[in-house]
């Protein structure tokens, strides 16, 4: 099963879509959830689940925005999004019943 | 971002691959972070990267197997070859470096053995923890920067502790490019360095813990070997990646 973060990184990348890289990442997740993020977490993850076969990655367009320098695509595979589904169900389900989880 | 931290970063980035540093620095950038925190994340993401490699016994081996003990070792040779060359060319002598009776063949002879025993061991620590030179680095430096501090009058030039790292530095590049080595070349190089410490020792012109040193010239002859495998370099034969 996904840790807190992996998921979190893994739907994330999946919102993101075609723009799913690093910095775009990054963001998104702080704005989320309102926490830093580290390069180094996020980079390692990274390489973590690829190596899992949950995301794959390559090297994309360099832009004048980044000194020239090219950003690290992410995308999501299908056992990425079965992975991150499985999780979500399973806190789904856990969930129920918690004081805290409200029934909209 | 002030050019000074920008600077600091890039050099500590280096620790990191080519296509990461690229995507690392490129995401610092367009995320306007400040000194402080860029300086954080990359150093935070090199940590990781480097602890991850440690994981390996490699770097260890490299470090601390070969590195180490080479340097204090090379770095006496140095110090001894300089001064039986003073006492043979200047007819100077050094009261706490006895050179015994060595003329100029055995002089002449630990001259190509430190260049072979230095060489050999740089291209083993070059090839086999490239990610971790940087300690392997450290490490062959720290015996020298000892030997700087506690000498005192009646030593030689400090110049000549450095002898053996320029060979040593030939050898890391080498090993660094994966510049393939022939198993002949390699099995030359190693009995030509026990013949010549056969040599030497005959002649009682050796230290007996100088015999550590041929090791990385035979491990570089046993890595090479490969029956009917072809010609390749030892970090071909299951050594380089980390």
């Amino acid at each position: 099963m996904l840790g807190e973060f992996e998921y979190l990184l893994i739907t994330v990348a999946a919102g993101l879509g075609e723009n799913a890289y690093g910095a775009a990442i990054r963001e998104e997740i702080e704005a989320t959830t309102e926490r830093r993020c580290s390069l180094g977490a996020l980079y390692t993850t990274i390489d973590r689940l690829e190596k899992k076969g949950l995301l794959k990655t390559w090297m994309g367009e360099a832009t004048p925005q980044r000194g020239g320098r090219a950003k690290r695509m992410v995308r999501v595979t299908g056992q990425g999004m079965r992975a991150a589904k499985e999780f979500y169900e399973v806190i789904a389900r856990v969930s129920r019943g918690a004081s805290w989880a409200e029934i909209r | 971002m002030n050019g000074f931290a920008w600077k600091l970063i890039g050099l500590v980035s280096k620790l990191l691959e080519r296509d990461e540093r690229d995507a690392v620095l490129g995401d610092l950038l367009e995320g306007d972070e400040s000194g402080w925190r860029g300086m954080l994340d990359v150093s935070g993401l090199v940590f990781r990267r480097q602890a991850a490699l440690w994981k390996s016994p490699r770097p260890w081996l490299a470090a601390f197997v070969v590195t180490f003990p080479c340097s204090y070792l090379l770095m006496r040779v140095s110090i001894s070859v300089t001064c039986t060359y003073e006492r043979l060319v200047n007819h100077k002598l050094y009261a706490c470096w006895p050179t015994g009776h060595e003329g100029f063949p055995l002089l002449l002879c630990h001259l190509v053995l430190l260049i072979a025993w230095s060489w050999s061991g740089g291209y083993i620590v070059g090839s086999v923890s490239r990610r971790t030179l940087w300690m392997s680095a450290a490490l062959s430096v720290a015996p020298v920067a000892f030997c700087l501090c506690m000498s005192g009058p009646g030593f030689p030039s400090r110049v000549c502790l450095f002898l053996f790292l320029l060979p040593a530095i030939f050898g890391v590049q080498r090993g660094l490019r994966n510049a393939p080595i022939s198993s002949r070349t390699a099995f030359l190089l190693a009995a030509t360095i026990t013949a010549l410490m056969i040599s030497a020792w005959s002649n009682q012109a050796l230290w007996v813990h100088n015999w550590a040193l041929v090791l990385p010239a035979w491990y570089l002859a046993a890595a090479t070997w490969r029956p009917r495998s072809g010609l390749r370099s030892v970090s071909h034969a299951g050594a380089g990646q980390i």
